[in-house]
């Protein structure tokens, strides 16, 4: 009942939300919208019991993306924020078709996901040994390579990072 | 049950709002005798009364707000400055398990088993209130401040999170109340272990809640008060109550869980504890670990009074090139130490 309670407020909180993120003009509302449906979603997840997703959620989309977008938008002049011109409203249209298939893959994949594990063995699994534990077994088992072809590419990007951040030691600017 | 779970959120708040105006003249206080003066004594016996005083002041001050502000996200900043920071002490775990009667009570209020995770999640939310404050603001004092801070507060959660992992490892779980169960069962403080994770982790609290030797978002001499400048009354009150007492005292709570043992009495380790506090009964778990809070508060007051400051590309140097791999170089000393300590 009141897990029931807490689900359908949360979910209320993102679907409206969502909505402010669509149609709010005022980027840094945007941002804010953003920020609050990516919480109520981390809340839908500890609602349903799967605190590590609800945990990780937090950390890396609440804090560690959505850092970025209020970083750029406060160093961004104002003016060149509230342009409204600029959006590629074609090339918005002309996507629109992938959205879909997109979606189409996502409620597939859901569907499939659905029926592998019908007996729901993993909630077994989970309640026996926490769910922290059942994710790090999962990826370290099942799921290695990817973990392992993952971690390089992210390995890759960060220093390619480095590479663009670094402080050059001669410019074209220096005599 | 929800009875119970009330009561418990009643406490924390009360605890963490109350105490924290009262920490403002402990600091006050202590200020005073490390500069050698007596520092508050006209309100009330030595000053008892001044936090009353202040929030009177604070309260009854006119409103002021920047002409050319947002005044929602000016007002919004507050919000999501003091919310995070007290949904922290959700996870501490304040003493041992107890039983009124029939019912027992853990002393924390939701005992999740990502506790630890939940934390940094929510650490690291302050750093919206702060970029937001300094940008709703409309002034440059704010905006240099408050992305300075942010900054800090980025380059130091990864450090912090780092640092924990040795901790972390050695206990085998992500759940606060565990951890300290493990390190009473294993009979060891981490910090006998883990000294490099421990003093990482300090540096790492000092920058993150803003305190000297890190607090270059304030900057009085350069930036007026930074992020802050333009609030009044109790709504710049609130900034300093929830940056100063209410996250310096999670985290401190937090380094009592992962280093200090929690509510387990003076560790020797590998051979047991050792309890001089054996008369108090069951409250000695508490007052333990109210004990060594204080001590980790203090501490923090110590070093706020005494040194300078470092200059904002020292702190960030400090962060990348000498903290992150003095965590890495002691996650692989963990990792060797871990299988002795497993058994």
């Amino acid at each position: 009942m009141l897990s029931w309670i807490a689900f359908s407020a949360f979910s209320a909180i993102a679907i409206s939300f969502s909505l402010g993120v669509v149609f709010a003009s005022n980027p840094i509302y945007v941002i804010l919208c953003l920020l609050s449906v990516l919480v109520a979603i981390a809340g839908i997840f500890f609602v349903a019991g799967a605190e590590i997703v609800g945990a990780i959620q937090l950390l890396i989309y609440a804090v560690a993306v959505t850092v970025f977008y209020v970083f750029v938008l406060t160093a961004v002049p104002w003016e060149k924020a509230l342009k409204k011109d600029s959006h590629y409203r074609v090339e918005g249209v002309l996507s629109f078709p992938l959205l879909i298939a997109l979606y189409g893959q996502m409620i597939f994949t859901f569907l499939l996901g659905i029926s592998a594990s019908p007996k729901g063995e993993f909630k077994r699994l989970i309640s026996s040994f926490g769910s922290t534990e059942v994710v790090g077994g999962i990826l370290f088992s099942k799921y290695i390579l990817a973990f392992e072809l993952v971690s390089l590419v992210l390995l890759v990007g960060m220093i390619g990072a480095i590479l663009i951040g670094r402080k050059e030691s001669q410019t074209y600017d220096s005599p | 049950m929800i009875a119970v779970i009330l009561i418990k959120v009643l406490i924390i708040v009360a605890l963490v709002l109350g105490l924290g105006a009262f920490l403002t003249l402990v600091e006050r206080k202590f200020a005073g005798h490390v500069q050698r003066r007596p520092g508050p004594m006209v309100v009330g016996w030595h000053g008892l009364l001044q936090p009353l005083a202040d929030g009177l002041k604070l309260i009854t001050k006119e409103d002021l707000f920047p002409s050319m502000g947002n005044r929602i996200l000016y007002n919004l900043a507050i919000i999501l400055a003091l919310v995070p920071a007290a949904l922290v002490f959700a996870v501490i775990p304040f003493g041992p398990e107890f039983s009124i009667g029939s019912i027992s009570v853990k002393p924390i209020l939701t005992d999740v088993n990502v506790g630890l995770l939940l934390v940094f999640a929510f650490g690291s939310m302050a750093v919206f209130a702060i970029a937001l404050a300094g940008w709703a603001s409309n002034s440059k004092y704010a905006l240099i401040g408050s992305m300075r801070k942010a900054g800090i507060v980025i380059s130091y959660e990864v450090v912090i999170t780092f640092a924990v992992m040795g901790p972390i490892i050695l206990a085998g779980t992500l759940s606060t109340y565990e951890i300290v169960q493990n390190q009473i069962q294993q009979k060891l403080w981490y910090i006998w272990v883990q000294p490099i994770a421990f003093i990482v982790y300090l540096f790492a609290m000092l920058a993150e809640t803003g305190r000297v030797p890190f607090d270059i978002q304030e900057a009085e001499a350069e930036l007026v008060t930074g992020f802050t400048v333009e609030y009044g009354g109790m709504k710049f009150g609130l900034f300093p109550l929830v940056e100063w007492y209410v996250e310096v005292l999670s985290l401190s709570a937090i380094a009592v869980v992962l280093f200090l043992g929690g509510w387990s009495p003076i560790n020797i380790p590998f051979i047991g504890f050792v309890d001089p506090l054996f008369f108090l009964g069951p409250f000695s778990g508490f007052v333990w670990f109210i004990l060594k809070l204080s001590a980790l508060f203090l501490l923090t007051l110590w070093i706020h009074w005494t040194l300078p400051r470092y200059r904002i590309d020292q702190i960030t140097q400090i962060a990348w090139s000498v903290m992150l791999p003095l965590t890495l170089v002691n996650l692989v000393l963990t990792a060797i130490i871990a299988p002795l300590i497993w058994r």
